[in-house]
C-alpha cells in the first residue's frame, strides 16, 4: 500500500492547548482513490483537511504527496483544490473569473487559461453561466462552480468539506454523482468530510471513521460494516446493539439482570465483555419454535415501517436489544407487545470486545 | 375567526400585562414621543428654509415678500470661495489619509491576532470619547509650544487641520470597515490562497475588493465629519484661512439674514444627500 500512495499522512496531530482536536493520524491515499473522513460532530474531520489544506498548523505529523512533505509550506504553495462548505465563491468576480482565478494566480498564458476555462465549464455544465456572478446563480450551481474553481487548477488532491450539505434533499444525490463522476474521469486523489453517513458510503471507496480526534477505523464500507474494529465503529456504522456481560463459560454471556445468552462462538477469556449485534441480523422467532434459541426475550415495542418491524426487545432483569424484522417472512403481522420472543444469529454476525474495546478473536472455531 | 386558542402571534402580547387598552395606549404614548423627537429636530432646519426664502434683507416678521435669489447669491456671502475651499481641501485630504490608516488598521484587528491589539483598538476608537474642544485645545497648546521653539507657523495651516481631523476620521473608518469586514466569509480568503494566491494578492484581489462597500461608506463619512467639524477647528484656524462652518458661525455672530440661512440649507443638503448615499452602502444603524 505504502509505494502506492499518493497522499500519505503520518503522526498528524494538531493541539489546541491541551487538548487534542486531531492525534496521531496515519492514511494512506492511493493514486485517483476518494476517501471520506466520517465521524460525529467535533471529532476532527474538518479540522484534519484543514491541517491539509494550510489553513491550520501542524503541531506534528507530516503530510507527503508524492513523496514531498507539505507540512510546512503556506497554503498557496500547496496545489491543494479546495471545495468549501459554503462555497466561498468570489462574489465580485463572474463565473469565468472564480473559475480562472488559480490560473492566473500560476501566471499561465492567456490561450491557455481559456482552454481550461472552456474545457472546465463544459465539464460543470455551466458554460451558459460564464457571465453571471454568483449571487445570480442558484446553489447547486454555485457548488458546480465551487468544484470547478478547484478542479481548473489540475491539484495534486482535491479536498472537500461537506460539499453537499448546503443542498436540499433532492439534489444531494445527483451532486453527489456528479463529484464522483468528475473525480474518476480527472484521476484526482480526493479527501472528502461529511457526518452524514449515508453520503459517506455513497461517495467512499474508503472510509476513515473518526472520534475525538483519533482514527477508530479505516477500510471500505463492507469492512467496516461486517467487521467493525471496536464498540464505537459497531454502533456508529449501522447502529449495532451493544450488550455489555459478563463471559461466565466460553460460549455463555451472562446479562447484568441474570438472563443468560448462548454464543455462537466459544472464547478463551472470561469477565465483563461487550457483544455487537446488528438489528437485522438477529432472527427473531415464536419462543418454543426454535430449540435451543440463544437468547429469549420479551416484546416491549414494535413499530412497523415497511421493508421491516422495528422492535424493541427487553430480556429478563432490563437490558434491551432492537431488532429488525423484515416483513416479508411474517406476512406483514407484528407481534403483540408482551409477546415472549426466541432469539438465534450466525457465528459471523457476533463480535465481542474487551472492556478495552479491543476485538475478541474465538478461541476454536 | 372567533378566540383562536393561543397561537405563536398571540403569545407575545399576552406576555405584557395588562389590558389590551394599555396596550394600545403605551403604543400611542410611544408613536407621540418619536412623533415630537422627529418635530425637534426638524423644525429649526424648516425655519432655517423658510426664513431663507424671505425677501427682506433683515429678517422681520412677516416678511413683505418671498423670493429664492438668496440662493443665487451664495458667492456673496464672506470668504465663501476661500471657507469653501479650504474645507474641501482638508476634508478631502483627510478622508483619504484617513482610509490609508485606518483600512489596513481595521484588516489587521479583524483578521490578524498580534500582541497590542487590544490596546491598538481601543486607541483607534478613543478620540470619539474625548470632546472635540479639549482635543482642539490640547492640540493648539501644542501647536503653540512647537511653534515657538521652532519659529516655525503651523496654526492656520492645511496640514495641522488634515492632522486633527485625522484624528476624528479615523476611528469613523476604522468602525465602518470593522463593521464590514467582520461580516464577510472567512473561508473567501482561505479560499484565494487555496488556489495559489500569496497573502499580498489575497488582500488586494479578494479582501479590499470585498471590503469595497466599507470603503466608500467610510470615505463620505470621514469626509462629512471632516467637512463639518467646528469644535476642534475652532483652535487651529487663522484669520485668513478659515473653513465653511466657521465662516458661517463668525457671520452669525454680527447678523442673521436670509443669505447665511440659505447658506446653511445648501449645506444641509449636500451632507444629508452624502448620508443617503452611505446608507446605500452599510445600514447606518448598525454602525452608528
Ligand atoms: N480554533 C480552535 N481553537 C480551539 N479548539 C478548536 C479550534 N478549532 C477546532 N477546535 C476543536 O477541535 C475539535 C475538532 O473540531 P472540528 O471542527 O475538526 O470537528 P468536526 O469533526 O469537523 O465537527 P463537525 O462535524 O461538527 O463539523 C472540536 O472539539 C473543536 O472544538
Ligand atoms: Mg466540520
Amino acid at each position: 500500500m505504502s509505494n502506492a500512495s499518493h497522499l500519505r499522512i503520518e503522526g498528524l496531530t494538531k493541539l489546541y492547548g491541551a487538548t487534542a482536536a486531531v492525534e496521531d493520524v496515519n492514511l494512506d491515499v492511493a493514486q485517483g482513490e476518494m476517501l471520506v473522513l466520517l465521524g460525529p460532530s467535533g471529532c476532527g474531520k474538518t479540522t484534519t483537511l484543514r491541517l491539509v489544506a494550510g489553513f491550520v498548523a501542524a503541531t506534528r505529523g507530516r503530510i507527503l504527496v508524492e513523496g514531498k512533505d507539505y507540512a510546512s509550506l503556506p497554503p498557496y504553495q500547496r496545489e491543494m483544490g479546495m471545495v468549501f462548505q459554503s462555497y466561498a465563491l468570489f462574489p465580485h468576480l463572474t463565473v469565468a473569473q472564480n473559475v480562472t482565478f488559480g490560473l492566473r494566480m500560476r501566471k499561465l498564458p492567456k490561450a491557455e487559461i481559456d482552454t481550461r476555462l472552456e474545457q472546465t465549464l463544459d465539464m460543470v455544465k455551466l458554460t451558459t453561466m460564464a457571465d453571471r456572478y454568483p449571487r445570480q446563480l442558484s446553489g447547486g450551481q454555485q457548488q458546480r462552480v465551487a468544484l470547478a474553481r478547484a478542479l481548473a487548477i489540475r491539484p495534486k488532491v482535491l479536498l472537500l468539506d461537506e460539499p453537499l450539505s448546503n443542498l436540499d434533499a433532492n439534489l444531494r444525490q445527483s451532486v453527489a454523482r456528479e463529484i464522483r463522476q468528475l473525480q474518476r474521469a480527472a484521476g484526482l486523489t480526493a479527501l472528502m468530510v461529511t457526518h452524514d453517513q449515508n453520503e459517506a458510503m455513497t461517495m467512499a471507496d474508503r472510509l476513515v471513521l473518526m472520534n475525538e480526534g483519533r482514527v477508530q477505523q479505516v477500510g471500505t464500507q463492507e469492512e467496516l460494516y461486517e467487521q467493525p474494529l471496536n464498540p464505537f465503529v459497531a454502533r456508529f456504522i449501522g447502529h449495532s446493539n451493544l450488550v455489555a456481560g459478563d463471559l461466565v463459560e466460553a460460549d455463555s454471556l451472562r446479562l447484568p439482570g441474570g438472563a443468560v445468552m448462548k454464543l455462537a462462538r466459544r472464547y478463551a477469556q472470561r469477565g465483563p465483555h461487550v457483544l455487537a449485534l446488528r438489528p437485522e441480523r438477529v432472527r427473531l422467532h415464536g419462543e418454543g419454535d426454535v430449540a435451543p434459541p440463544r437468547a429469549t426475550a420479551t416484546v416491549e415495542d414494535g413499530t412497523y415501517v415497511g421493508g421491516h418491524v422495528d422492535y424493541l426487545l427487553a430480556f429478563e432483569g432490563g437490558a434491551s436489544l432492537a431488532l429488525h424484522e423484515p416483513t416479508g417472512a411474517t406476512g406483514g403481522t407484528r407481534r403483540a407487545r408482551g409477546e415472549r420472543v426466541a432469539l438465534t444469529w450466525d457465528a459471523q454476525n457476533e463480535r465481542l470486545f474487551d472492556p478495552n474495546g479491543a476485538i475478541v478473536t474465538a478461541a476454536e472455531a | 375567526m372567533s378566540a383562536p386558542p393561543e397561537t405563536a402571534a398571540t403569545l407575545p402580547r399576552a406576555a405584557i400585562p395588562g389590558s389590551p387598552g394599555t396596550v394600545a395606549a403605551l403604543t400611542a404614548v410611544t408613536r407621540l414621543l418619536v412623533f415630537v423627537g422627529i418635530a425637534l429636530m426638524l423644525i429649526p432646519l424648516l425655519m432655517t428654509a423658510y426664513m431663507s426664502l424671505f425677501a427682506d434683507g433683515v429678517v422681520t416678521f412677516p416678511p413683505s415678500g418671498y423670493t429664492l435669489s438668496w440662493y443665487g447669491r451664495l458667492a456673496e456671502f464672506p470668504k465663501f470661495g476661500q471657507s469653501l475651499s479650504t474645507s474641501l481641501r482638508v476634508a478631502a485630504m483627510a478622508t483619504l489619509c484617513s482610509l490609508l490608516i485606518g483600512v489596513p488598521a481595521s484588516i489587521a484587528l479583524v483578521r490578524y491576532s498580534f500582541p497590542g491589539r487590544g490596546v491598538l483598538n481601543v486607541l483607534l476608537l478613543s478620540p470619539l470619547t474625548v470632546p472635540g474642544v479639549v482635543i482642539g485645545l490640547g492640540l493648539y497648546v501644542l501647536m503653540v509650544d512647537v511653534e515657538i521653539r521652532t519659529q516655525f507657523p503651523l496654526i492656520g495651516s492645511d496640514w495641522v487641520l488634515i492632522l486633527a481631523h485625522l484624528l476624528i476620521t479615523t476611528p469613523w473608518v476604522v468602525r465602518l470597515c470593522v463593521a464590514n469586514l467582520v461580516q464577510l466569509d472567512r473561508s473567501i480568503e482561505e479560499a484565494a490562497a487555496n488556489l495559489g494566491a500569496s497573502p499580498g494578492r489575497v488582500l488586494w484581489s479578494v479582501t479590499l475588493p470585498m471590503m469595497r462597500q466599507g470603503i466608500v461608506a467610510a470615505a463620505l463619512f470621514a469626509f462629512i465629519v471632516s467637512f463639518e467639524n467646528i469644535e476642534m477647528t475652532l483652535f487651529l484656524i487663522s484669520p485668513g484661512m478659515i473653513t465653511f462652518p466657521i465662516s458661517v458661525l463668525q457671520y452669525l455672530e454680527y447678523r442673521f439674514d436670509p443669505l447665511v440661512a440659505s447658506v446653511v440649507v445648501v449645506q444641509t443638503a449636500v451632507i444629508a444627500a452624502l448620508l443617503l448615499a452611505i446608507d446605500r452602502y452599510v445600514k447606518l444603524s448598525k454602525v452608528v
